[in-house]
Parts: structure tokens; sequence; C-alpha cells
């Protein structure tokens, strides 16, 4: 009992002993710093998929759909308090959104937009873009914690209709205007 | 020999032995006093950045974000016989927020990025000596033989941030620093 003792003593002693000749075996230099700066800037763009449409119009017809859809992606970093995306078709002209240079106009309420396969919409509003009674909302997207990066994609596919006011008499012509689409992060 | 031969001879060693004695008495020692000499090489580790500052120009979402500048740590040292290794480590504080926004909004170590000498990029996940827990990097290790008590080496740093894992990392200026030392073991 006493030798066991006597033992166990002797391995604690060492044990200790070795610890101490590791510890102070260990030299350590001074610590450097790097200073790290990083910056993630807000970001917000719209990339279309073509950049023209075409329309074969027949006088006074209600249905004259665009050659292609076009797909608008919206693609988005954003700042802590930004709390919505919107995506945006307009105008510059309401009562011109396209003509035909001589007097003769197309306006944008006979200007139809179907936005992921939902109702077309004719652009008669005022939004964030583009001239009063030109515009029309495509998108709401709202921004939370959990999307501050993200995109989203809307396709569109267009209509003219010729049936309104006095479109039934609109001369042959050709007729060409431009449609923006453009995103706007809020607050 | 007749007795004035023998007295004869004996009176010429006594006269040699007399002018022999005074000589060596002319001759006097002191005692030896001993100089300690204690001669003391430190043993030391000196580390020296070449830069202080890396900046990112961070894309949302993107696994490249390289560093603005690489950074080259010289280590200096000398060591004591028993000495077997010498390290160089990376850390940050936390793991959770290496760098932050100051809102909340972290980059954990873990995409953050070092590439030492050309090597392949290694997140900074692991626990080192220095630094947070699965905070740190072993950048590298020299082997300490005889032949190196004392020595150099260079590690040239090149900084990356995966925000692959973070695509809902708002927009914002994310700050953090970046510690370098080097043990000795």
């Amino acid at each position: 009992m006493k030798t066991a003792r006597i033992s166990w003593a002797v391995m604690a002693g060492f044990a200790i002993t070795l610890s101490a000749s590791i510890a102070s075996a260990q030299l350590n230099s001074g610590a450097q710093t790097i200073a790290l700066n990083a910056n993630l800037a807000e970001s917000l763009s719209v990339t279309l998929s073509a950049n023209t449409v075409n329309f074969a119009l027949s006088a006074g017809s209600a249905t004259n759909a665009g050659s292609a859809g076009i797909t608008a992606t919206t693609a988005w970093t954003l700042a802590p308090g930004r709390n919505s995306v919107g995506v945006y078709a307009y105008f510059a002209s309401a009562a011109a959104a396209l003509t035909d240079g001589a007097g003769d106009s197309i306006p944008s309420s006979a200007f139809f937009i179907s936005d992921n396969g939902g109702a077309s919409t004719a652009l008669t509003n005022t939004v964030a873009y583009g001239a009063a009674n030109a515009g029309l909302k495509l998108a709401t997207v709202p921004i939370t914690a959990a999307n501050r990066s993200g995109n989203r994609t809307d396709a569109m596919t267009f209509n003219i209709n010729l049936t309104g006011g006095t479109l039934p008499q609109l001369p042959a012509n050709t007729y060409t205007g431009t449609l923006n689409i453009q995103a706007q992060a809020t607050p | 020999m007749t007795i004035q031969t023998k007295f004869g001879a004996i009176a010429t060693l006594m006269l040699v032995a007399m002018f022999a004695t005074p000589a060596r008495a002319q001759v006097r020692n002191s005692g030896a006093s001993p100089i300690a000499l204690n001669a003391v090489l430190s043993d030391s580790i000196t580390l020296t950045l070449s830069g202080n500052a890396v900046n990112f120009n961070l894309t949302g979402g993107s696994a490249n974000n390289p560093g603005s500048t690489g950074i080259t740590a010289t280590t200096f040292w000398v060591l004591r016989p028993s000495v077997g290794s010498l390290k160089l480590y990376a850390f940050f504080s936390s793991s959770t927020a290496a760098l932050s926004d100051g809102a909340g909004h972290n980059i954990p170590s873990a995409d953050f990025q070092i590439s030492d000498n050309g090597g392949a990029f290694a997140a900074l996940t692991n626990t080192v000596p220095f630094g947070g827990a699965n905070a740190g990097l072993q950048v590298s290790s020299v082997r300490i033989l005889g032949n190196n008590k004392t020595g150099t080496n260079s590690d040239l740093m090149n900084f990356n941030i995966n925000l692959a894992p973070l695509p809902n990392l708002p927009a914002g200026l994310y700050t953090g620093t970046l510690t370098i030392q080097a043990q000795a073991f």
C-alpha cells in the first residue's frame, strides 16, 4: 500500500515536472494584425433576354400579339432597411407610346403586357418612372433578411389592342416606340 | 681522494646551492582567480508583415472575392535546442463574426480563406493556440533541426472571401481584424 502511494507520488511529480518543462519550452512571437475591409455594395440590375419586339397589326383588332416574349431578370443586393423591390414597365408618353412620326400614335393604354402568364394589363398607371398614366408595375418583391440578395424573372408577352377610341381608324404605317423596364428598391 | 679534496667538493656544492636557492625564491605565483563567463543568446521569434490592410470588393453570393493584395509574413527565430517546430497561425477572435457590419450581420471565419505560398485556399475553421475556437488556421510549419535553430521563413498569404454560403448577406461595409502569430514548441 505504502509502495503504491509512493509510486503515485513519483508519477505525479514527474507529470508536473514534464508539464512545466513543456510550458517553458513554448515561445510565441508578437501578434501582428491585418485590418480587413470588405465592401458589399448595393446593386440592382435588370437584364432583358432580348431588346426588340415586332407586331404585325390588324386594323381594329384587339389581338395583335408581339413576335416574341421577353424575360426580365432582376437581380439585387440590398442594404438593411430596404423592404421592397418593384419592377416597372413604362413609356415616356401616355398619348404616344408608339408613333408613325406623322402625328398618328398608339397610346400606352392600348399596349398590354402579360407577366408570367397573368392577365394582360394596359400601361395606364403613373409609376416611379416614365410619363403620367404611361406605366405598369409588373411585380413587387418584399425584401426581408432572407432575400437581401436575390433575383426574380418576369416573362413578359405583349399585345396591342386597336379597338379603343379612334384606333380602329389608325392609318397604315410603321409605328415605333420604346418600352422601358426598370426596377426600384425602396425605401 | 684526500680529505682536503672532499672538503673542497662539498664547499663547491654548498656554494652552488647557495646561489641557486635565491634564484628560485624570486618567482612568486598568485592564486588563480577565475572569471565566470555567461553569454546568453536569448530565444526569440520575430514576426513582420509586409502590409497591414486588405480590402475586398464583394459580389453578393460569389465564391470568389479576392483581397486587394497579398501579405507576406516573415518569421525570424533564434531557438533553444529543445524546440522541435515553429508554426505560423492566422486567426480571428471570433469564428461567427470574423468581419461584421456592426449591425448584426457577419461574415464567419469559415468563409474567410487564405492561400499560403500559392497553395490551396483554406478556411479558418480550426482551433489553434490563439484566437477563438474554430477561428484559426495553421498557415505553415517549420521543423527545427540542428541546422536551423536560427532561421527565417516567408509566407505569402493571399486572401479570399467566399460568399456562396451567404447569399443573403446585406450590402454594407464589413470590417475585421486578422491576426498572425508564430509559436515555437
